[in-house]
């Protein structure tokens, strides 16, 4: 059985879309992840499962319930947990005051001290929130979003705004904390993110799901277009090579295409025959940020400076032209 | 696993559950008390909200009676001013409480998602609501035993003989400026601007509502907060204290300027709340 379905979900606020036509289904203990840009519809998707906001159209189910019953959504929240991009704790209660009075409004919680010990907070019991750092703010958050047992866990954007190590570690406590079946649906912009949890991630941009599958096939990046890419031999024009070639910063070169075997085999025996060796040869797959910022729409000039990603620095001018694709 | 076991029995014996339905109503009621629990717990941590709420007005009768206590003031009929002050704190530590404490409060959980997170959990919208309320009741009350206490023991105060006016006052007061407060709260759009807009204004309003000293009947600052709910509590809790032979304890009029404030802010609450953070 599903945990999660919803069929043809649409919600609009006034002229602006939410989301439209949206659906998925996610199984029991998957973790799903609904990836897109801000303002794409995640939260507004998101909500609407928690029973916080209403919608317009399509079919919900959660955990059996519809989401939208109000005599039915207490039921619904005894078995589901809640992690909100916020950090959402009460400053003047201790890590445990905070976790045993949560655990009070379930019919089965998890014991408060058992979660103390599952998210590392064990010495911080008796501390008051607000003497925590963040990231001790956002364990006991992820604490209270498992204190209840749940069977399905929503993580709303569970790492903006965190560092890099920070982030890890939030990815590690999550892996961790829903060992054992519990379902997750999360939202994101971080492709890596969706990469590390995800099981099947869903790409949502201007409010319609563009592409589902998991990290590994999503936007087709297992099969169709490669990437290869060394550093112009000294002394060698682009010109002389066996292969067209585009430039990737610096020295670097690149080719883009479908049929990498053959391609690789022209420019390995081009190397042997003429002794110049191909620093620093890479072939690589469309990383879930490519097909990302395809599926989403990007184009070059507009949204993040790249740069931060593996292939931001690079290679936007053919993105451009492979949006079509 | 105790995860496993515990999901099984519970799965059992789940059927619907909506605050007040019958045999719920005592676990209900139970939920209601333990969530107060943790508002006063939440309260009395927190140095800013006792000593600005509570500490406040024990430091400011004590500091204006001793100094001016035993003056007389035509405005009140020639009764020594402690007289007036001891139900004009009184009412202050209601309105601090009910509509100040509470709005700030609001907004501060709103905008820091705690609101939502309630909403999210099983704990019913009912009783989150009445432990909030419940919990500025029960501040107004501790505020009000300890003045009284203050008046009768420190400055001699006559207290009311029959209770009954100044308890309908304390109480219509303390739901209609909580009320009030949680209609405020949906004005004030983030945490920072919370306390210092509301402190100004509330204060603002005091100050012409005649906290610090009886304002004579017919006097521009009378008249002007005679249109504010703050002037009416100041009054009406002074009536119930019964000192001015000929004037009646029940200051039905103010009550009723009162309880129609209190009405505009539960349209405008119930019409404007929020749970998420605005700028969400």
């Amino acid at each position: 059985m599903a945990a999660v379905l919803v069929e043809g979900l649409s919600k609009r606020y006034g002229s602006t879309v939410g989301v439209d036509d949206v659906s998925f289904e996610v199984a029991q203990g998957e973790v799903f992840a609904l990836l897109g840009p801000n303002g794409a519809g995640k939260t507004t998707a998101i909500e609407i499962l928690e029973g916080f906001r209403s919608r317009d159209r399509g079919r919900v189910e959660v955990l059996g319930f519809d989401p939208a019953d109000r005599g039915t959504l207490r039921l619904l929240r005894e078995r589901m947990g809640v992690v909100l991009q916020e950090l959402a704790v009460e400053p003047f209660l201790t890590v445990r005051e905070v976790l045993a009075r949560n655990a009070g409004y379930y019919p089965s919680p998890k014991d408060p001290d058992e979660v103390l010990t599952r998210v590392g907070l064990v010495e911080k019991a008796r501390a008051r929130v607000k003497t925590l750092s963040g990231g001790q703010q956002r364990r006991l958050d992820l604490g209270l979003g498992i204190v209840g047992n749940p069977e399905l866990l929503f993580l709303d954007e569970p790492t903006t705004g965190f560092d890099p190590s920070a982030r890890r570690d939030a990815w590690e406590l999550v892996r961790h904390l829903t060992e054992g079946g519990v379902t997750v649906i999360l939202t994101t912009h971080y492709m890596d993110e969706a990469e590390a949890l995800a099981d099947r991630v869903a790409v949502i941009s201007q409010g319609r799901i563009v592409a589902q599958g998991t990290p590994d096939h999503l936007g087709g990046r297992d099969v169709g277009e490669a990437r290869i890419r060394f550093r112009l031999p000294e002394g060698v024009d682009p010109g002389m090579l066996p292969v067209p070639t585009a430039a990737s910063g610096g020295d670097g070169l690149e080719i883009r295409t479908d049929h990498e075997i053959g391609v690789l085999r022209r420019l390995t025996t081009w190397s042997e025959e003429e002794g110049v060796p191909l620093v620093g040869l890479t072939v690589e797959r469309l990383t879930l940020e490519d097909v990302y910022l395809r599926l989403t729409g990007y184009r070059s000039g507009e949204g993040t400076p790249g740069g931060d990603g593996p292939s931001g620095g690079h290679g936007t001018g053919q993105r451009e032209g492979r949006s079509g694709r | 696993m105790t995860d496993t076991a515990g999901r099984a029995s519970a799965t059992g014996d789940r059927r619907p559950k909506a605050l007040g339905s019958g045999a719920d109503l005592r676990a209900d009621l139970r939920m209601v008390g333990r969530q107060l629990g943790y508002e006063q717990l939440a309260f009395w941590r927190n140095p800013i909200g006792a000593v600005f709420t509570v500490g406040f007005s024990v430091v400011f009768l004590v500091l204006l009676a001793s100094s001016a206590g035993h003056s007389r003031s035509a405005a009140i009929g020639n009764l020594e001013v402690v007289q007036y002050y001891v139900p004009g704190f009184t009412a202050y530590g209601v309105m601090s409480a009910c509509f100040n404490l509470l709005a700030i409060t609001l907004i501060i959980r709103r905008e820091t998602g705690l609101l939502k997170r309630l909403r999210l959990s099983p704990l019913p919208t009912t009783a989150m609501v009445a432990a909030i309320f419940l919990n500025a009741m029960v501040i107004s009350a501790v505020q009000v035993v300890l003045l009284l206490a203050i008046g009768r023991l420190g400055y001699g105060v006559h207290l009311p003989s029959d209770p009954g006016p100044l308890v309908v006052v304390l109480v219509v007061g303390a739901l209609s400026f909580a009320a009030l407060g949680v209609g405020v709260s949906t004005f004030i759009p983030n945490q920072e601007a919370a306390g210092p807009v509301i402190s100004i204004v509330f204060f603002v309003l005091l100050f012409l509502s005649g906290l610090w000293y009886p304002l004579a009947p017919g006097s521009t600052l009378a008249r002007i907060s005679a249109w504010f709910p703050m002037r009416h509590m100041i009054t009406a809790t002074f009536a119930s204290f019964d000192l001015r032979p000929g004037v009646s304890p029940w200051a039905w009029r103010d009550l009723g300027v009162i309880a129609i404030w209190g009405a505009g802010g539960a349209v405008v609450a119930l019409r404007r709340f929020r749970w998420a953070p605005v700028r969400g």
